[in-house]
């Protein structure tokens, strides 16, 4: 039965868009005239429908039209002319997906995904509506803490720290004071500069920053590991 | 004065005990709902939809002695599990209100249920308390368009219904061998049974001759028959017999009865299928057996020993208990306002039983006898600022010891439930006039006796200098005192457990807090009532009833006088316009203490167009109030000459504007010397085409820090701050979907010049509009693309100030820049409001009320027409959002989490004492009070703010520096000796 409504739709479609409110036309078998209802059911995963429905309400289209729970979670949204409709499960506790409903004036229905900007997409979704809630809505920020880990891991706070302790330890660790390390040093040296025609590290530097200042923290911590090199 | 009333009652559990039939309660004093059946059925209007909700009374609602603490039934559970806090603990709070009860029902199925089920004139159902058992509730809302069935333990919907059109009549119960088993709705033409168990129809039947008869009363004895009552005004009385099983007609009857107006109010049924009428103009009661009768029985009044008082009409009350067995035989005849007789019909025979007159004690009697029962008597001592009683809902049970016992729910004139309990015990008392306000304000609270004594120090003339020395050392003296005895009060408190620390706030202990968060709430219901509501508590400090105030009075609140200006009281004043007659009273009133001002306002002969509050002050630092008439004369309150004489030095700057939106026009007047005003300019909006929704001024307390903005290459863009603009919203009376448009005026208020008029086409209302600053916002419902839309239009002078110094509607040349740009917004909305803070530093948020009862608070960042679609290096410095089509909805914005407020009617916002704070109340059917920091509390040290840590750091520096100034002075030393 589904199957065939759903390779009808597209006729309907066009007629759900070009309808006049002047000539709407009678429709035969139903008992309310030009009225439908919408219905379906809605599921909060691990908590039982008593718990959750009284607070919970269905609006259709603000509150324009509004169906109630019963006990086991099922709901019916009565008196409701044809139309497109956003149909929306209200909970203070609980949070739904908003769902359109299209109703042709023949009283075929179907449901597809809100898609305010591209209004005419159709994503379907069965009818009966078939909702799930996606949890409970996080209604507080977490309050932001002070601990020593983040202090530490700050980028500034590495780029500050790490220079400061090669300037201390290194001339410890390695003895300046002896003739033939200087040598060798100096000889390392010699090696690293520029007739090697090699770019400034500080220069390439201030020509990405003052290009690309996006990915800022990135390129500064690497100035921080890069710059004690220099100075050797 | 007050009206009366009885019922015939019945003692315990309705359908349990059949047999316990025959007390019969009565109360003198007020009118009594006769309703006790096991279900009610009510009728609701259909305009506002219906709302299911639990209820827990602020005072707690308990009955048992071992419940504390407000009682919740539905949403019990999940309050447990969402963070909810008390309103004085978490900063903010909400109470929750029901309307007007227009039914009310005592569950008593069984013994131990203590819930009582109210339906109110908000489409409210509500269960006030905690419950066992289990009942059916019955709706028909929406117009008589759908029967609704609700299960009372958690408000869930065993069955809905959709009814055939027609208007709905009336309702009962029927019922079959002492069940019940159906509900029979009436309507205009058909009658229809539907089983009680699953909604479903039994048989529906067309009612003969509809036309001409107009059917209005349903009756079963539960014996198989169904009797339709219906009149024809002035002719005839129809009754028609149905087969309960198949609905055939088993007899139809006209009785000839042409005085009978309405079967509600002069006809009922008695004992065992007996219509009982009164008749006022022949004095006379009339009975009609249904099954059997086919004329009328008359019993003159004068046979009974009755005596109808002049020219009122006679009511006839009676009760049906059950709606399987037969109603009372016992029923109440009203024979003045405040005179109740008790009657009795057997065989035929109507005999007095008691006569009530007007008391305001509550006492049981038998039916039977009309003997009073011993130790009954009730007197309830009602507060002052309450109306007089207008129902009372009474629940009587037998008790263990087999006397009887009752609770009994007053309502008042003004709205409030009154709960009582014998002996004359108030349990609780709800205020839900509190349900429909119309319009709030919030007033600074007084400075304490302290700094009363402090400021009056300086107020005061001066009395040489030992006597001002002298004081001053007084006053400091009090000071000292006053903090000892508030150190003290810490300490002692400190001891305690903090859950036996109360800090209750009476009207005593009133004072301003140091950052001015805490303010009186002034409330005005639509019931006439005001209140006085301590904003961080949500206290009821006082309340004033004001009777007499029609429910479609527009009501308007003024506040004259600020706690300022110490030792003159607070003055507010309420303007009360009547919608027939349109004249206007004032009431002037002191918003702390809620009493009566003694100044004598002035009195209005015609009625008033327009109120204005001028900053001026008379020297009792009052603000002057000017109201303009239909004649366009001025009358100013206070009237004083010092008054009159500052009018007249600044009347050439006073210009009014006023808006007739039937007409479409708006029309801006200026201000004489004299106090005669002129019309210096119109503008017509043709109403064939568009009419005027929405009129939008700024608000008069709004400051502006900034004059511009910075853009990204460091000009300044300088904002256009007209404090004159008013923004002026119609919308197209067409309302097809392809032709419908909503247009924006930016008129000037003192020239009348429109700055700016913008049309949205495909768009139609409902529209909020917020005017603030430079901007306007206003939301709308897109009828092309089937979403609502948020528009903003931003006002720029450019990058050069015309005039830096002072504003001039007259002398504004050039034009502003306006700037437009909008967004989708994901949801219907309620109510739209901007947030306001002291100095207007603060970024400003707007307050969106959804339908779901949430309150969004959505930063204007995201309302601005800069925007970029593409950013750039300037956007950028600018902290411009890049343009995206969806508004978000965070539910981190919700400012009112899990607490919602149902079908929020207005937003008020006030600045507070911090800058970083505003206070927002949002009213609708609940109230609810918090703050918002829209730019986070930058002026405020967090909650937890680690005072250790900082100043164990400043200790370690401190011995870190003293350590090391050692240290080197022997290393300087030991150098030296090197």
């Amino acid at each position: 039965m589904w199957l065939a409504l759903c390779t009808v739709f597209p006729t309907l479609w066009s007629v759900i868009y070009g309808f006049n409110e002047q000539d709407l036309p009678a429709v035969s078998g139903q008992p309310n005239g030009d009225r439908f209802k919408i219905e379906g059911r809605a599921v909060v995963p691990g908590i039982r429908a008593q718990d959750w429905i009284s607070s919970a309400r269905v609006l259709v289209e603000g509150e324009e039209h509004v169906g109630f729970f019963r006990t086991d979670g099922s709901f019916t949204v009565n008196d409701v002319p044809f139309g497109s409709y956003v149909l929306e499960i209200v909970s203070p506790a609980y949070k739904f997906e908003p769902v359109r409903v299209d109703i042709t004036s023949k009283g075929k229905m179907r449901a597809r995904m809100v898609n305010y900007i591209k209004t005419s997409e159709v994503i379907r979704l069965p009818y009966p509506l078939q909702l799930r809630s996606s949890g409970s809505p996080s209604y507080f920020l977490k309050r932001e803490t002070w601990g020593w880990t983040d202090f530490l891991m700050n980028p500034m706070v590495m780029m500050m720290v790490l220079p400061l302790l090669i300037i201390v330890l290194l001339p410890k660790v390695v003895n300046t004071n002896d003739p033939e390390m200087r040598r060798e040093m100096e000889q390392s040296m010699n090696m690293l500069n520029p007739n090697h025609e090699l770019p400034d590290v500080s220069e390439f530097m201030t020509k990405l920053f003052s290009s690309k200042s996006s990915g800022k923290s990135g390129s500064s911590s690497k100035t921080g590991k890069s710059g004690p090199m220099k100075r050797r | 004065m007050y009206s009366v009333f009885g019922a015939v009652f019945h003692v315990k559990g309705l359908v349990s005990a059949p047999s316990r039939v025959g007390s019969l309660l009565a109360i003198t004093g007020f009118e009594l709902a006769t309703f006790l059946l096991p279900a009610q059925i009510f009728s609701l209007r259909a305009t506002t939809p219906l709302e299911v909700r639990c209820v827990t009374g602020y005072k707690p609602l308990v009955l048992n002695a071992h419940l504390e603490g407000p009682q919740l039934t539905w949403n019990e559970k999940y309050n447990k599990h969402g963070h909810l806090g008390s309103w004085k603990r978490e900063k903010n709070g909400r109470r929750q209100y029901v309307g007007k009860v227009q039914f009310a029902y005592f569950d008593t199925q069984t013994q131990a249920s203590k819930k009582l089920l109210v339906a109110t004139d908000q489409n409210v159902i509500a269960s006030i308390n905690s419950r066992t058992g289990e009942l059916y509730a019955v709706v028909v809302s929406g117009n008589g368009r759908f029967l609704r069935s609700w299960e009372t333990n958690i408000g869930g919907l065993n069955w809905e219904m959709v009814l055939d059109t027609g208007s709905f009549q009336f309702a009962t119960f029927i019922g079959v061998q002492d069940t019940v088993k159906y509900v029979a709705v009436l309507k205009e033409t058909a009658i229809s049974l539907h089983y009680l168990s699953n909604g479903h129809q039994k048989w529906v039947e067309n009612l003969p001759d509809s036309e001409t008869v107009t059917y209005q009363l349903v009756y079963s004895g539960g014996n198989g028959i169904v009797y339709v009552l219906g009149l024809t005004t002035r002719s005839h009385l129809t009754i028609i017999a149905y087969n309960l099983e198949d609905g055939e007609i088993l007899s139809q009857v006209l009785v000839q009865c042409p005085w009978i107006v309405s079967l509600h109010s002069n006809c009922a049924i008695v004992g065992e299928g007996n219509l009982v009428c009164a008749d006022s103009e022949t004095r006379s009661l009339y009975t009609l057996a249904l099954e059997t009768g086919r004329t009328l029985t008359q019993v003159t009044m004068q046979s009974l020993d009755l005596s109808l008082e002049e020219g009122f009409q006679p009511h006839i009350i009676a009760t049906q208990p059950n709606p399987a067995l037969n109603a009372h035989a016992q029923f109440f005849l009203q024979l003045g306002p405040h005179h109740y007789s008790l009657l009795q019909l057997q065989q035929d025979i109507i005999s007095p039983v008691r006569d009530f007159q007007q008391a305001y004690n509550i006492n049981l009697f038998s039916a039977d006898s009309g003997r009073r029962l011993l130790d009954t008597l009730t007197t309830v001592n009602l507060t002052p600022g309450e109306g007089p009683l207008v129902k009372a809902y009474v629940h009587a049970f037998l008790k263990k010891d087999d006397s009887v016992g009752y609770r009994v729910l007053l309502q008042t004139e003004d709205d409030s439930l009154i709960f009582v309990q014998q002996p004359g015990k108030i349990l609780w008392t709800r205020e839900e006039a509190l349900a429909d306000v119309v319009s709030m304000e919030m007033v600074d609270l007084p400075l304490t006796g302290t700094q009363a004594e402090l400021e009056g120090e300086f107020g005061k003339k001066a009395d040489g200098l030992l006597g001002m020395v002298f004081k001053r050392l007084s006053s400091q003296l009090i000071l000292l005192q006053a903090w000892i005895s508030h150190l003290w009060k810490m300490f002692y408190d400190a001891r305690k457990p903090r859950s036996q620390v109360k800090n209750e706030v009476t009207i005593e202990t009133l004072a301003r807090d140091e950052f001015n968060l805490q303010k009186m709430m002034v409330m005005v219901t639509a019931s006439g009532k005001l209140f006085g509501m301590e904003s961080s508590s949500g206290t009821i400090l006082w309340k004033h009833y004001l009777p007499g105030i029609h429910r479609t009075a527009s009501l308007k609140l003024v506040v004259q006088r600020t706690t300022a200006h110490f030792p003159h009281p607070p003055q507010c004043t309420l303007l009360i316009k009547n919608k027939e007659s349109g004249l206007t009273t004032l009431h002037v009133f002191n918003p702390i203490f809620g009493r009566k001002s003694h100044i004598v306002p002035p009195v209005l002969s015609r009625p008033v167009l327009q109120s204005l509050l001028l900053p001026i002050m008379d020297q009792d630092y009052a603000k002057v109030l000017l109201l303009i008439d239909d004649e366009y004369k001025v009358t100013a309150f206070p009237s004083s000459k010092n008054v009159l004489q500052q009018l007249q030095a600044i009347a050439s700057s006073i210009f009014f504007c006023l808006v007739d939106a039937e007409q479409g026009k708006l029309s801006g007047f200026r201000l004489h010397k004299d106090l005669t005003t002129e019309q210096i300019w119109e503008v017509v909006i043709p109403t064939e085409v568009q009419k005027i929704s929405v009129v939008k001024g700024k608000k008069a307390n709004e400051h502006v820090h900034s004059q511009g903005r910075v853009m990204g290459d460091r000009s300044v863009l300088y904002k256009y701050l007209n404090p004159n603009l008013l923004a002026v919203v119609t919308e197209s009376v067409d309302t097809h979907q392809e032709r419908s448009f909503v247009g924006i005026y930016l008129i000037d208020g003192v020239t009348g010049r429109i700055i700016h008029e913008a049309v949205q086409r495909k768009a139609r209302g409902p529209i909020y509009v917020v005017h603030s600053e430079n901007w306007v916002v206003y939301e709308y419902w897109n009828t092309k693309s089937r979403r609502n839309e948020f528009s903003v239009l931003e006002l720029y002078e450019g990058t050069e100030q015309y005039n830096s110094t002072a504003f001039s509607s007259l002398d504004r040349p050039q034009p502003p820049q306006v700037l437009q740009q909008s967004y989708i917004f994901p949801s219907p909305i309620s109510m739209l409001e901007a947030t306001i803070t002291e100095k207007g530093i603060t970024s400003r948020h707007l307050l969106v009320g959804l339908p779901s009862g949430a309150i969004l608070s959505l930063p204007k960042m995201f309302l601005d027409p800069r925007r970029p679609e593409v950013p750039s290096e300037q956007s950028r410095e600018e902290n411009l959002i890049p343009y995206a089509p969806e508004l978000p909805i965070r539910s981190e914005w919700f400012i009112n989490y899990n607490q919602s407020v149902s079908r929020v009617k207005g937003i008020y916002t006030a600045p507070s004492g911090l800058e970083s704070t505003c206070l927002v109340v949002a009213y609708g059917l609940d109230i609810y009070q918090t703050r918002v920091f829209p730019s986070k509390q930058f002026d405020v040290l967090k909650d937890d703010y680690d005072y250790v840590l900082i100043s164990s750091v400043l200790l370690g520096l401190v011995f870190a520096t003293m350590i090391t100034k050692r240290l080197a002075q022997v290393k300087l030393l030991n150098r030296a000796w090197r």
